[in-house]
């Protein structure tokens, strides 16, 4: 795979939104092999924290990025950052192999339509709202992030999340309540 | 009851929700930790309201923000490799699959999933204008998800909520306390407070309903609706 170090030139390494968009536009490899490279062992990490064995979370892991080449006309920049987009791809396989959650089909699907070709700056604009999230994020006050990783990275409600902190029900709610508010003021109308 | 804030609905359908998703129902979705009886009706609001849709993709932000700061685990060596070759293929189209179901969706209801339409016609008539139909989710924890029908006037079956109940308006609109709940709108049981909805005058109400079987429910009626609600 000599071609990752050409890549560079062209589209920046560190910008995964902009590789996605490379892969959906071009079918370039390279960059797939950049975003492989960053994401496959996170999204490894967040199957085995949800309880998924080593091997699968490996299949896992190499289905999520198989995904991202085959939907990537779908990705959408000025929607979602690339990471939150490989994020709903991660977790929807793993709702599918627990047959947890239910995504069920509607005759008419709005989700469903290619995304538009993105502006350049919509790009830019995504990447940075993300990082000013992940900034935002180590500064919440712990016991509010504290219900946020748990409702993510363990496979229980809220309601569970309360009895095993010994917190009242409504107490784990106004945490999340509380932190949203937080967050969504950086990542602002995402409708 | 959702202390959501006052949406602007953009949606295409244009129809005006008063009542969304909570907080905590947004995350338990986003994070994919939700029951399947719940996240139908959840999905089902979703697929009607713009607001909370836009709700849900910021609590996935949140989500994709942890997957950046998680640790990494280390693929097998060939991983990288397998991966390309396994895209060598022409890329396959993400045209969606073909909807399974030929149930129709009945035109005077807010859009439902597929399996929606389909149960309406296992409706089995329980009570003087109330019907009961079983929504097979295949939840296989307790939670039984149905549609409930009940005539203009009548009062709505009770239950002692001691699991999370959801009930989302399909048609028509009911009153709990004075206030209105229309098509597209979701009440969430709160945990102190005994509800007993009326439904409004002029048209019947069809609602889509998730709770728990272990529920306590109060009057016959509820019972009935319990007991036809099983797949
Ligand atoms: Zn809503």
């Amino acid at each position: 795979m000599g071609g990752v170090s050409e890549v560079m030139t062209q589209t920046r390494a560190d910008d995964p939104a902009a590789l996605i968009v490379a892969v959906a536009t071009r079918g370039d490899r390279d960059a797939f092999a950049l975003l492989f490279e960053h994401f496959a062992p996170r999204v490894k990490s967040y199957m085995l924290r949800l309880g998924a064995p080593p091997e699968t979370a490996e299949e896992l892991a190499q289905e999520c990025l198989l995904t991202v080449w085959r939907k990537a006309t779908l990705f959408d920049p000025a929607r979602a950052g690339a990471s939150t987009w490989i994020f709903a791809i991660a977790r929807n396989l793993r709702i599918d192999a627990v047959r947890r959650q239910r995504r069920p089909r509607f005759e008419d699907d709005p989700t469903d339509e290619p995304a538009p070709e993105p502006p350049a700056d919509a790009i830019a604009f995504a990447a940075e709202r993300d990082v000013r999230l992940r900034e935002a994020m180590r500064e919440l006050p712990p016991d509010q992030a504290e219900v946020i990783r748990r409702s993510f990275f363990q496979d229980k409600a809220h309601s569970e999340i309360a009895r095993e902190l010994s917190l009242p029900l409504g107490t784990v709610k106004s945490r999340l309540r509380l932190a949203l508010a937080r967050l969504r003021g950086l990542v602002g109308d995402l409708a | 009851m959702s202390p959501a804030p006052a949406p602007t609905d953009n949606d295409k359908k244009t129809m005006t929700l008063s009542h969304h998703l909570s907080d905590a129902l947004i995350v338990d979705y986003a994070s994919g930790s939700m029951g399947r009886a719940q996240s139908l009706v959840v999905a089902t609001h979703l697929h009607a309201c713009a607001a909370c849709r836009g709700r849900v993709a910021q609590a996935e932000a949140v989500g994709g923000a942890l997957l950046e700061e998680i640790a990494s685990t280390p693929l097998a060596p060939d991983a990288l490799d397998r991966a390309l070759a396994r895209i060598e293929r022409p890329r396959e189209a993400a045209a969606p699959e073909a909807a399974a179901g030929h149930a129709r969706q009945p035109a005077d209801w807010i859009s439902v999933p597929v399996e929606v339409a389909e149960a309406a016609a296992r409706r089995r008539w329980v009570a003087p204008g109330v019907w009961v139909a079983p929504v097979d989710v295949g939840s296989g924890d307790g939670a039984l998800t149905y549609l409930l029908r009940v005539g203009q006037g009548m009062r709505m079956p009770q239950h002692t909520h001691a699991g999370c109940e959801l009930t989302l308006v399909l048609k028509g609109a009911f009153d709990d306390a004075g206030v209105r709940f229309g098509p597209g709108d979701i009440s969430e049981a709160d945990d102190a407070v005994e509800h007993s909805p009326v439904i409004a005058a002029g048209q019947e109400c069809v609602c889509l309903v998730a709770c728990d079987n272990r529920l306590i429910v109060k009057d016959w009626l509820g019972r009935v609706v319990q007991a036809y609600a099983g797949i």
